[in-house]
């Protein structure tokens, strides 16, 4: 390097001041500065300013400070684990967990779709002798068809939120109806009828929801009541019932809630799932206390969100189990003869004590009369008359004149 | 600091006993209040505490206490420029120097662009590498030998500025 081949200041001089080159530039420099004044120079001034910047000195800090670092030190020993629940969890590791989830995930799904695949690709009673033994349980046997099928329905809609959603009405044991009748009923023998509407329910294994009965004099009886008959005996249940007098009128109603059902087990499914992951973010996982209190509302938020739903499916469940029925049945009435009621003499009394009270009532309501316009007739007769004496005076006094 | 990670303590007590003096000293020559600057130091080594079961060896410790600092000391800032307070305080001057020498530094360091200031502190005091530099300040390596260049060059004038008033006078 000549004289006249000056090294840059901010690439070359400078570093090389601030030892921030390597040992061969270094060297080079330095075998520049020693043949250069003015580049020397330049390092000698920027040397003395760094020696002059020295000179700013401070004090060191206190032993206040590191009593307070080592207390925080001392307290975050005594609250907190080793770091190794949190050191293995390195950034390259994260990466692993990550793909090792993706790669599971797209396995399940794999497989998921090809066991779909085989289950639709057989024909529909095959797809239903398949899947009925693995889910219908032994318990529910004796309480119906229905329940049975119901209790798999069940059972299905908790297996995966996508199953439960899955159009495939194939699957299905059949479809959920919710029935219910109305009738209107004349009876002669109102108590005998009753009883045997007891019976009925009884014999159909149901039962009696609401009951009214209702009588007024001069008119017949009339009871309303709502039965909730088994949907498999409901049909049995309305023949017996219109044996119980002249049915006036009759209407049934049926309607079909297996997609709500089933919906409505997916959404729970999938609220308990939420439900649980958020148990476990609370277990496992720790946090501010803001956060944990945001856990914590959001799981009391699904808890009661999971309550709601399983009272909508338990009721939904009473409904297609148990037809509703409603009856109104009224008393054939037939008029009786009955002694006159009260007795001649106390009618006569009556009338005469009806004629004093009017006559007192009559001659009370003259008096109020006269009290009330009495001064007002007073008032323009002293006022008119005198007027009327002059005038008639004067009109006798024309006539009479010669 | 991977040791203390691991839960070591004698480790974050020979960090503590090896950079309390550097980082005490960073906020005082950078704050006028002694005590808060003493606060402010404290703060830095607790957050470190603190936040160690997030911390990654991606660079060197010493980026990563000033780049802490460096953050305190702007929110520091921000609340005294809030309060009104920034330029109201007297300037006190250090026990261990010549009185004078110090106050001449610090009011021509006072008196030159933020950015060029922050960047020669680091050097000058801090003795941070021009790579530890740009970690910190997040900015590129030509950047701070510019700025450094720049705020050595200014300074140097200003010093020779008051030192020619001091002999005038």
């Amino acid at each position: 390097m000549s004289r006249q081949e000056h090294p840059t200041w901010e690439d070359e001089l400078m570093p090389y001041l601030d030892g921030q080159l390597g040992a061969a530039e270094a060297a080079r420099i330095a075998g520049h500065l020693e043949t250069c004044d003015d580049c020397a120079g330049s390092i000698a001034d920027s040397k003395r300013l760094s020696r002059q910047m020295s000179g700013w000195k401070v004090e060191g800090s206190s032993e206040k400070m590191k009593e307070g670092v080592l207390a925080e030190l001392r307290s975050r020993s005594a609250n907190t684990q080793p770091q190794t629940r949190w050191s293995w969890w390195t950034k390259r590791r994260v990466w692993a967990v990550g793909l090792s989830g993706a790669f599971a995930g797209v396995v399940i799904i794999v497989l998921a779709s090809t066991r779909e695949k085989t289950d639709l690709s057989l024909p529909v009673e095959s797809a239903l002798t398949i899947s009925q033994p693995s889910v219908v349980p032994s318990a529910p046997m004796q309480q119906g068809r229905e329940q049975e099928e119901l209790f798999r329905l069940e059972k299905q809609s908790a297996v995966t939120v996508a199953e439960a959603q899955r159009p495939s009405p194939d699957l299905l044991p059949g479809p959920l109806i919710m029935r219910s009748a109305r009738m209107n009923i004349i009876a002669k023998d109102f108590e005998g009828a009753r009883s045997k509407l007891e019976s009925i329910v009884l014999q159909s294994q149901g039962y009696l929801d609401q009951l009214t009965v209702k009588g007024e004099a001069g008119s017949g009886r009339v009871l309303s009541a709502t039965l909730r008959l088994p949907s498999d005996r409901v049909d049995a249940g309305l023949s017996e019932l219109r044996k119980l007098g002249k049915v006036r009128e009759e209407s049934q109603n049926s309607s079909d809630v297996t997609s709500q059902y089933v919906d409505l087990g997916a959404r729970l499914t999938n609220a308990r799932n939420t439900e649980s992951r958020f148990q476990t973010i609370l277990k496992e996982r720790t946090g501010k206390l803001s956060d944990v209190v945001d856990v914590e509302r959001e799981i009391s938020r699904i808890r009661e969100e999971i309550e709601r739903m399983e009272a909508q499916q338990k009721e939904m469940k009473n409904q297609v189990q148990f037809a509703s029925v409603q009856i109104e049945m009224t008393e054939e009435y037939h008029a009786q003869l009955l002694p006159s009621v009260p007795s001649s003499a106390t009618s006569l009394w009556n009338a005469s004590v009806d004629g004093y009270h009017t006559a007192e009532e009559s001659l009370l309501g003259l008096a109020l009369l006269i009290l009330r316009f009495g001064p007002t007739l007073i008032l323009w007769s002293a006022l008119l008359l005198p007027t009327g004496l002059v005038l008639r005076r004067i009109q006798r006094a024309k006539t009479f004149r010669p | 600091m991977l040791e203390f990670q691991g839960g070591s303590t004698q480790a974050f007590e020979e960090l503590f006993t090896r950079y309390r003096n550097p980082i005490f000293g960073f906020f005082r020559r950078r704050l006028n209040n002694a005590g808060r600057s003493e606060d402010l130091a404290q703060e830095t080594f607790v957050i470190i505490i603190r936040g160690s079961e997030r911390y990654e060896a991606l660079a060197k410790f010493r980026t990563y206490i000033y780049s802490i600092a460096l953050k305190q000391l702007w929110s520091e800032r921000r609340q005294e420029i809030r309060a009104g307070r920034l330029a109201a305080e007297p300037v006190q001057t250090s026990h261990e120097s010549d009185p004078s020498t110090a106050m001449w530094i610090r009011d021509a360091l006072s008196q030159l662009d933020d950015d060029h200031r922050e960047v020669l502190m680091l050097r000058e005091y801090e003795e941070l590498s021009y790579e530890e530099i740009a970690d910190v300040l997040a900015v590129p390596i030509n950047t701070v030998r510019s700025r450094l260049s720049r705020a050595r060059g200014e300074l140097r004038v200003l010093l020779e500025s008051q030192s020619a008033k001091g002999v005038t006078r």
